[in-house]
């Protein structure tokens, strides 16, 4: 169908268009602008150039919010999309137990964040109900929220635990979508259990992994209230990731113009991974393409 | 002559109508969503009229509205609530709507972001460290010109008030008055110590010793742990003053102690790690502070330092339940000498508040500081009385008599050392020298390495 006008079609982006500048561009210039000065939002804004960067560099703040930052997302990614994917494949099969157990799991991923991080909190004290079953074994019970060597896998240790369950739901739909006569031919031909998996479930389920991948890695990268009701960046800043090290500058150390650069900093490195994930995706389905090609 | 209809009022256009009033015989669904559209505006309009701190209104009751944000939780957000009900109930033209705004930093966070977006409370209350930064920036207020009858005859303790902590302030205006001030206290389980037959330390020796013997072990765990202290930069304060140092000299200059204040680091990391009869509390700022509450309150630490402030809270929880004790309080120890720095908040009035808020605020503060309102808020928490007068009072009724807790940091303010106030102080406590002190005691890391990198990021703008 062709528009009756040619500017027919920019007026039908238009609402999104003004949503996404006022909401998103907007915004993001102006932290771009303000990461370029010293401002504490009292006291009128100094230029400072590019020192905000050039401070966030020198000081290794950047690079070991980078690290906590990726090591956290990388277990968190990693972790929640094999449980998800295991949870899945052994629970997608019908019976009332079954669908018990799916409810189980994903009923983790609606409970709010902050709940989650108080029923953990409980449970990582070092006179909770892990280092107790610790001991009872005849291991060392931990603080495992007060040692900088293990706070910050726990808490990517308690993320796991409440996404998982969304991991499994999106696999299970992936599932689903798989031809049952592929399996049955699979079976006729002898595969068994690990080859119908590696030849037939696996390939066909790469476009739900690469799905999983990106908006758990999102999710990961913007995990704030888990560190801000468990740990609060500690200790010793071995849970400040990123979002966190952002808030802290400007609520609680007054710099807007260092929180700004993060942000900016922050939002490259978004992009980035944003761009090899598409990458990723589009080389997922390389036969959709092809058959589109062939039309 | 037809008389011109009156106006309907924001009120009026709020107020349910019969659906007859509201609907016209004709074009009934447009009348009738245009009615909608207006009552919603003005619901908008009323809501935002009486959330905007900044807007000058009355009560239902025809008084003056001022707006409060506290950041207390618990037993002292109860006695300021009862203290704003006693104010009510005293006289009848002024009311203070009291906002409960997080712990101090939140409420810190959302202050200034309330002052940028010109919606500031009539009146706060800030840590001491904060005080000359918000003035510095100039967003609050001189009392001596917004108090009723001025702020000279104000019989303020000269240690707990604005007076001598400006550096190079001798003509800086009042910018602010003490609500809740305390010093770092020691809490010890007195029915232990009695069984024990130990005695609160009084040297940086004797609190080695007496950690070592109230110290429990049960294999790799540990049951009971000698000695309990939040990481934090005001504790640490208090062992750079009785290791003879200062954190800030009197010309400003931030030295962070020199020598002395690598031999109160090295002290904390020698009982955390050589000694391992302190435990490290886990979480940061506040939530570390309620960590050392709840475990010597749960008998897992026999001995804290802690604030005057947790006093009454300290004293009313060990006396429940099953493991109930008696608490005691006792003076921080003495290294080369004894040194406590003062702490807690002071009241501020931000600008921007309408006239009518900032007088009701005015009238409370003013109200707040006299002996018998400040007594209550001290007897009834554990923070020290902000009156001179009703530091007398309490004298001659034989208050501290009756209650020895509560004399301890009264006495104190005689060794209290005083930081002078330069507008970075808050930036050097919470940037600069915190996470270092963290990173030297639990990583561990040399206390002198991590102390010259906290100078000088110290001296970064």
């Amino acid at each position: 169908m062709n528009p009756r006008h040619a500017w027919h079609p920019y007026a039908l982006l238009l609402p999104t268009a003004i949503f996404l500048g006022v909401f998103f561009l907007l915004p993001l210039a102006i932290a771009a602008k303000d990461s370029l000065y010293a401002w504490d939002l009292l006291t009128p804004p100094v230029w400072v150039g590019l020192d905000n960067y050039r401070a966030l560099f020198r000081s290794g703040e950047l690079v070991g919010t980078l690290a906590r930052t990726l090591g956290y997302s990388a277990v968190v990614v990693l972790l929640s999309g094999a449980l998800g994917l295991l949870l899945a494949v052994t629970l997608d099969r019908p019976g009332k137990v079954f669908a018990f157990v799916r409810g189980a799991v994903f009923s983790a991923y609606v409970v709010s964040w902050v709940a989650v991080a108080l029923l953990w909190m409980l449970i990582l004290d070092p006179d909770g109900i892990l280092s107790a079953a610790l001991r009872a074994i005849g291991l060392p019970g931990r603080a495992w929220l007060a040692d900088p060597a293990t706070a910050l896998w726990a808490l990517a240790g308690v993320s796991v635990w409440k996404i998982t369950g969304y991991a499994m739901v999106i696999f299970l739909a992936g599932l689903q979508d798989i031809p049952r006569s592929l399996y049955e031919a699979a079976a006729l031909d002898g595969a068994g259990p690990l080859r119908r998996f590696r030849h037939v479930t696996w390939p066909l389920l790469r476009p739900t992994v690469a799905f999983v991948t990106t908006t758990s890695l999102i999710l990961s990268f913007q995990a704030f209230d888990v560190v801000r009701v468990m740990t609060q960046g500690g200790p010793v800043r071995s849970t400040t990731i990123f979002v966190y090290a952002i808030y802290e500058h400007i609520f609680m150390n007054l710099r807007v113009g260092r929180a700004s650069a993060l942000c900016i900093v922050f939002f490259f490195l978004l992009l980035a991974l944003t761009a090899i994930q598409l990458r990723v995706m589009r080389g997922a389905a390389p036969r959709e393409h092809a058959r589109s090609r062939a039309r | 002559m037809t008389l011109p209809r009156p106006r309907p009022t924001p009120a009026d256009l709020a107020q349910p109508r019969p659906i007859s009033a509201v609907r016209p015989a004709r074009r009934a669904p447009s009348t009738s969503r245009r009615d909608a559209l207006r009552a919603l505006a003005a619901g908008i309009a009323t809501a935002l009229a009486a959330t905007g701190t900044g807007c000058a209104r009355r009560a239902a009751d025809g008084r003056r509205v001022g707006s409060l944000w506290f950041a207390y939780g618990g037993k002292n957000r109860e006695v300021l609530l009862g203290l704003v009900d006693r104010f009510h109930a005293a006289q009848s033209r002024y009311r203070i709507e009291p906002t409960y705004q997080g712990e101090y930093f939140e409420c810190l966070a959302k202050l200034r972001t309330a002052i940028a977006a010109r919606s500031a409370p009539a009146l706060t209350h800030v840590v001491g460290e904060v005080v000359p930064y918000l003035a510095e920036a100039g967003v609050l207020e001189p009392l001596s010109r917004i108090l009723p009858g001025g702020a000279e005859d104000l019989d303020i303790v000269p240690a707990l008030g604005q007076q001598g902590t400006f550096l190079h302030g001798a003509d800086r205006p009042l910018v602010c008055l003490p609500f809740n001030r305390s010093t770092p206290i020691a809490y010890y389980n007195r029915t232990l110590f009695q069984q024990m037959g130990l005695a609160p330390p009084t040297t940086w020796d004797a609190l080695r010793t007496t950690a070592q013997a109230l110290l429990v072990r049960r294999g790799a765990d540990t049951v009971r742990w000698g000695f309990g202290c939040p990481v934090d930069w005001w504790f640490w304060a208090a062992l750079v003053g009785q290791a003879g140092g200062n954190v800030v000299e009197p010309n400003g200059e931030v030295t962070l102690g020199g020598e002395a204040g690598v031999r109160a680091l090295r002290f904390w990391q020698t009982l955390v790690h050589e000694d391992r009869t302190m435990k490290p509390p886990p979480g940061r700022d506040y939530n570390a502070w309620q960590a050392v509450n709840t475990d010597f309150l749960a008998g897992k630490v026999a001995l804290i330092w802690t604030s005057t402030a947790f006093l009454r809270y300290l004293e009313d929880n060990a006396a429940k339940g099953s493991g109930a004790f008696e608490v005691g309080a006792a003076p921080l120890p003495r290294g080369v000498r004894a040194s406590v720095p003062t702490g807690g908040t002071l009241f501020v009035m931000p600008r921007g508040a309408a006239p009518d808020a900032q007088e009701a605020a005015a009238a409370f503060l003013r109200w707040m500081m006299e002996p018998e309102q400040a007594n209550h808020w001290a007897t009834q928490t554990g923070y020290l009385p902000v009156s001179r007068g009703g530091l007398d009072l309490l004298e001659r009724q034989g208050f501290y008599a009756a209650h020895p807790n509560d004399r301890v940091a009264v006495d104190q303010l005689a060794v209290a050392a005083a930081w002078p106030w330069s507008p970075a102080l808050f930036r050097v406590q919470r940037e600069a020298v915190q996470p270092r002190l963290e990173e030297a005691v639990l990583v561990p890391r040399d206390a002198e390495a991590a102390l010259d990198e906290a100078r000088r990021a110290a001296r970064e703008p």
